[in-house]
């Protein structure tokens, strides 16, 4: 009998998705592929904008990780206006990026992964959230959203506010760092640090309770991620493609994007997928976000997180096929993140008054790229003499994940097949938050209907089953 | 006392609204200490729409999905809230208003650089509106309006309190100059200027220095963010309060008034401006009736006199 299932909507990750998984008329899953059911045309209305509003117009793509557009832009904007920003501005851009990640990691492992690992995927499915982990491991979740919390304040701090802050501009920071933000942001840097590492042995603790967990989403792919040299780099540097032999595949420049990716629409989703190319025009999936930085990356450049890192590897593996290991490479980098901030909080030079270079000649063509929470984000502008934008290209992390998703939806699909409708569809669901996708940003949206099951047969519903 | 129940629901937007409930930071747990909610797309596994006391409503109408959702939400909330610029205004994505809807799906799907296919997804995605992106009202009544890309958590804090205790809110309807210390002053400055063309002297108004900041034509839900951090507004909370409630006013007219008296920068030049930078100044509230009852108002012949409806 071929069937159908639907999971409409997936629930607790970022943006709003459906799932279609079609079973063939031998019992085995067949395609399974994740619809992104909104579209909101950013690339078409930003044209004939100014120029100079992209990086606050851009973060509106996104709320969950707004820095990243946020900074990508700005990037942009000091290549199209040929002004390489001071050390204090690169600084304080770097520290507003450690202060969004240290948000997103944070809220993702406890408000949207932690209460399938903290209480169970057998646990009811209404206490199943942060509520439900407030009253389970209300020490833990209380950390978590501290943690949150300051990374948000950080953000809030150098950025102008928390959600779409506004201070990166062409050429710098509009708002230099006073020495009471300085202090503060200090103390704030300390204790996350603290408490990332209180977080990170918690968390690796969940993961490894269940021996399976770890290992049972295997997915073999290539991974990419942004170093200098051979070190992690969240903010700027090189593209490395690893493959899951371990060897380099490719190194580019964020410029030359459109030499090595290409994108693809699908027809039941608004979200494009984008694969890898080589000159032949044959292509290939990859993954990225924070298991495919730590499997490309040799070291973190801060000596906590190497030893974290070296730790992961050695559990994981070099490079970790294990999807679930995602939520472990997450919270590495959350302390990699808290490390970096007090690390360049230290250096006077982010003190300076000199935060902004003043524009040369106007380039037509930027392109600049940035690790967002969730992987690579590249924006691409070309402009008119006057500086209006004549068009955009946004390529955003999720898009890039989009096809090892799919795999791992049908991976997991056929895992769980003989297993209730209930543990199939949770278990599709947990799979899919391993990524973090982040739809809003590969655009977003879906229906509100409750979770259900199609039993599709000869192009009829046969059965319809709710949780 | 019994908590009051909230529901929420999540249409077009950015999940940025949603972050700045959680931005309440410590005062979050006293919020839930108040409030049961019933339904929060981004943080439950609650799928169908229980029955509460508030409706808590975030992002625009985008497809006919969209609309669906908003009458399940009416239906079950005794008092809904429009939570956010593009609630309560169509927010960024309004900016669709300046062209078909066709013309949107091209862009990214057909006509775009480092695409290799060419056909826009239509087998099973929602359909999108017609008219482009409207606010949350044109669907549906709403009781109470919070714009604000995302209000900043004050706000939401005063909000949810006023909301839950039954009392007014104690905010007022200030403009973002309200919480900026810049010095308005009368100067020289003949031409105007952008924003990213150089040094910005920090205790100026915008306005006086020639650069065009809206923060004198809107809400304050951000508490200032920009001016005080050195950007000029660029109106992300939507037109402020003169502006909803008075037809003849507009953002091109006022700014236009303030700025010529300040600088030698004629009032007509500085209003053509505005009109010829249309998608630039108007970008958050676009798709607002609030502008286009307006009786000067033209906003899709500036933009399509800029050429190629750009």
């Amino acid at each position: 009998m071929s069937r159908q299932l639907v999971i409409n909507p997936v629930t607790r990750i970022e943006g709003h998705a459906q799932v279609h998984i079609e079973i063939g008329d031998d019992g085995k899953v067949g395609a399974a592929t994740l619809h992104v059911l909104e579209f909101r045309g950013f690339e078409r209305f930003v044209q004939g904008m100014q120029a100079e509003l992209m990086p606050t117009i851009t973060t509106r793509i996104c709320g969950t990780c707004p820095h990243a557009h946020h900074l990508v832009a700005a990037k942009c904007l000091d290549a199209m206006f040929s002004a390489p920003p001071p050390k204090a501005a690169l600084l304080l851009r770097q520290l507003l990026n450690c202060g969004s990640m240290i948000h997103s990691h944070a809220i993702h492992f406890f408000a949207l992964a932690g209460p399938d690992l903290f209480l169970g995927q057998s646990s009811p499915v209404a206490k199943r959230n942060l509520v439900g982990l407030l009253e389970a491991a209300p020490e833990l979740a209380k950390k978590a959203l501290r943690l949150r919390s300051i990374g948000q304040t950080i953000v809030e701090i150098v950025g102008g506010r928390g959600t779409h802050p506004v201070t990166a501009v062409a050429g710098g920071m509009s708002y230099a760092l006073t020495a009471q933000n300085h202090d503060t942001l200090k103390l704030l840097a300390a204790e996350a640090l603290e408490l990332a590492n209180v977080v990170l042995v918690a968390g690796k603790k969940a993961l490894l309770k269940d021996p399976a967990l770890l290992t049972r989403l295997p997915l073999s792919t290539n991974d990419m991620g942004t170093l200098q040299g051979k070190t992690l780099d969240l903010y700027d540097g090189k593209l490395r493609v690893r493959r899951p032999d371990g060897s380099v595949a490719l190194e580019f420049a964020a410029a030359d994007y459109a030499t090595h990716l290409v994108e693809e629409a699908l027809p039941h989703s608004y979200g494009k997928q984008v694969l890898l190319k080589d000159a032949s025009g044959a292509t290939q999936p990859y993954r990225v976000g924070p298991l495919a930085r730590l499997n490309c990356a040799e070291d973190t450049g801060t000596p906590l997180a190497d030893a974290a890192l070296a730790d992961f590897k050695k559990a994981c593996g070099n490079p970790s096929t294990q999807i679930v290991a995602g939520h472990w490479a997450r919270l590495v980098e959350l302390l990699h993140c808290a490390e970096k901030a007090v690390a360049m909080l230290k250096d006077d030079a982010i003190r300076s008054p000199e935060v902004r270079t003043a524009p040369g000649a106007i380039n037509r063509h930027a392109v600049a790229h940035v690790e967002a929470p969730r992987g690579v984000l590249i924006h691409d502008y070309k402009v008119d003499q006057n500086a209006l934008i004549e068009s955009a290209n946004f390529v955003v992390a999720t898009q890039h994940n989009i096809a090892s998703i799919n795999t791992t939806i049908k991976n997991a699909a056929s895992l769980l097949l003989d297993k209730s409708d209930t543990e199939l569809l949770d278990g599709v669901e947990f799979a899919i938050r391993c990524y973090d996708p982040c739809l809003s940003c590969s655009t977003h949206r879906v229906g509100q209907m409750p979770m259900q099951i199609n039993l599709w047969q000869g192009g009829q519903t046969i059965r319809t089953a709710r949780r | 006392m019994a908590k009051v129940t909230v529901s929420f629901e999540w249409l077009s937007g950015c999940s940025g609204c949603e972050l700045s409930i959680v931005d309440l930071h410590e005062r979050l747990l006293a919020v839930l200490e108040e409030i049961d909610i019933v339904r929060l797309p981004i943080l439950m596994d609650v799928k169908d729409y229980p029955k509460a006391a508030l409706g808590i409503v975030t992002g625009a109408l985008r497809t006919h999905h969209d609309v669906e959702c908003a009458k399940k939400m009416r239906a079950s909330c005794d008092a809904i809230l429009a939570f956010g610029t593009c609630g309560v205004y169509g927010g960024p994505q309004g900016s669709g208003y300046a062209h078909a809807q066709s013309e949107l799906a091209e862009t990214a799907f057909v006509k775009n650089p480092t695409t290799s296919t060419h056909f826009v997804p239509d087998q099973g995605v929602p359909k999108l509106l017609e008219e482009g992106v409207l606010p949350l009202d044109a669907a549906i009544p709403v009781d109470l309006y919070l714009p604000g890309c995302p209000p900043h958590a004050f706000y939401v804090f005063e909000a949810l309190k006023s909301v839950l205790h039954g009392k007014p809110p104690e905010f007022g309807e200030h403009n973002v100059c309200f919480h900026c210390d810049r010095h308005m002053k009368h100067t020289e400055v003949s031409a105007l200027r952008r924003v990213h063309e150089g040094p910005v002297e920090q205790d100026t108004c915008f306005l006086s220095q020639g650069i065009l900041c809206m923060g004198s034509a809107t809400l304050d839900r951000c508490r200032g963010a920009c001016p005080t951090r050195g950007m000029p507004c660029s109106g992300c909370t939507g037109p402020s309060e003169a502006i909803v409630l008075e037809p003849n006013r507009d953002i091109r007219t006022e700014i236009a008034t303030r700025m010529s008296m300040m600088t030698k920068i004629p009032k007509a030049k500085i209003t053509t401006e505005i009109e010829k930078q249309a998608k630039t100044y108007y970008a958050y509230a676009m798709a607002s009736p609030v502008f286009r009852q307006k009786p000067t108002f033209l906003l899709r012949r500036w933009i399509a006199q800029q050429g190629a409806a750009r």
